[in-house]
């Protein structure tokens, strides 16, 4: 669903798209994951420490997950539509450094980008390779409210 | 002015390192996988059993996002909401060790590893959690450390430390 590991090329940046996060869907996120008063109360949310409402930094990283999610459904059709097959994507070991750093408030739109650090051959898993990509997501006054490392496996071409 | 929400909540003065806040249990069901999976991470091996057979995971596991949101859900409800929490800086060190798959029932523990004044905000202590998360064979499935920042009750009172970040972790100086 995506490309092959011999293809990834470091440095390389995937923009990933735009999401605006609606003060009903940062609540309903929160209710479920977050209940914090500042997640979930407009009103006793003013009285806290970002003066708002705002959303939970889990819902932001999530929010990133789905938008690399489509984008690579998104590079396999277009590989498709070139005669070409697509690479297989594997699950992630985890991530590092996953960092919120400005508040998400309701109507902010952030803009996501994927870019890959580093890649190498799995020494656990054979046939497979290891990518280091950062995610990065912004918000309309061009702040980064959000950076995060993952680690993510990828098929080796023929392997 | 004091926080009316938070003021009766203990606040960065009554935390202390080694504290270990129990997780309460959550059983995955392979309806939620699938609900969670269309929502934030719609891969074919948290949404489609033959793919998920001849996936990496060997079955139909759960997102690890899923393990983490289920996590924090239990972290936020039955502890942060009984401290004066300021707001999450982020998580370091996430590692998905296992995949949480239908039927499992995952666990855990938080535990305060570090408290910290901030650099930044001079009312404010950040609080480091180790989060050691298992399934019902006691295999660890994720572990990650977890900052939050917390209000300080007198800051006048309580000494400064040095600390020249706020960063989720204090390792390798990321920038605040």
């Amino acid at each position: 669903m995506t490309r092959w590991f011999e293809d990834i090329n470091a440095g390389e940046v995937f923009p990933l798209g735009d999401h605006t996060f609606t003060r009903d869907a940062i609540i309903a996120y929160a209710k479920i994951y977050d209940p914090q008063y500042f997640h979930v109360d407009p009103e006793a949310a003013k009285l806290g420490p970002f003066g708002g409402l705002v959303a939970s930094g889990a819902q932001t990283a999530m929010v990133g997950q789905r938008l690399m999610v489509d984008a690579l459904f998104a590079e396999a059709d277009r590989l498709r539509a070139a005669g070409e097959e697509p690479g297989v994507g594997g699950p992630s070991p985890g991530g590092d450094k996953i960092e919120f750093k400005a508040p998400v408030r309701p109507g902010d739109t952030l803009t996501y980008s994927l870019t890959t650090l580093g890649k190498r051959v799995s020494n656990s898993i054979p046939g497979w390779g290891v990518l280091s990509n950062e995610i990065t997501a912004t918000n309309q006054q061009g702040e980064l409210v959000y950076r995060a490392v993952f680690a993510s496996f990828l098929k080796l071409r023929g392997a | 002015m004091p926080n009316p929400i938070t003021a009766n909540r203990r606040h960065y003065e009554d935390l202390a390192v080694g504290e270990v806040i129990d997780l309460a249990p959550t059983t995955v069901t392979k309806q939620m996988i699938f609900d969670f999976a269309r929502e934030f991470d719609p891969l074919p091996f948290h949404l489609d059993e033959a793919a998920a057979n001849a996936s990496l995971l060997r079955g139909l596991a759960s997102s690890g996002w899923q393990t983490l949101g289920l996590t924090l859900a239990r972290l936020s409800a039955g502890f942060l909401n009984t401290i004066a929490s300021e707001g999450g800086l982020g998580f370091t060190d996430l590692k998905w060790k296992r995949p949480t798959m239908v039927d499992d029932t995952i666990s855990g523990t938080a535990t305060i590893s570090a408290l910290r004044r901030s650099k930044s905000r001079p009312a404010s202590g950040i609080i480091t959690i180790d989060l050691d998360v298992r399934n019902q064979r006691g295999e660890s499935i994720m572990t990650m450390q977890l900052a939050n920042l917390i209000a300080v009750r007198h800051p006048a009172t309580v000494p400064m430390h040095e600390m020249p970040y706020d960063s989720p972790s204090d390792r390798e100086g990321a920038k605040s």
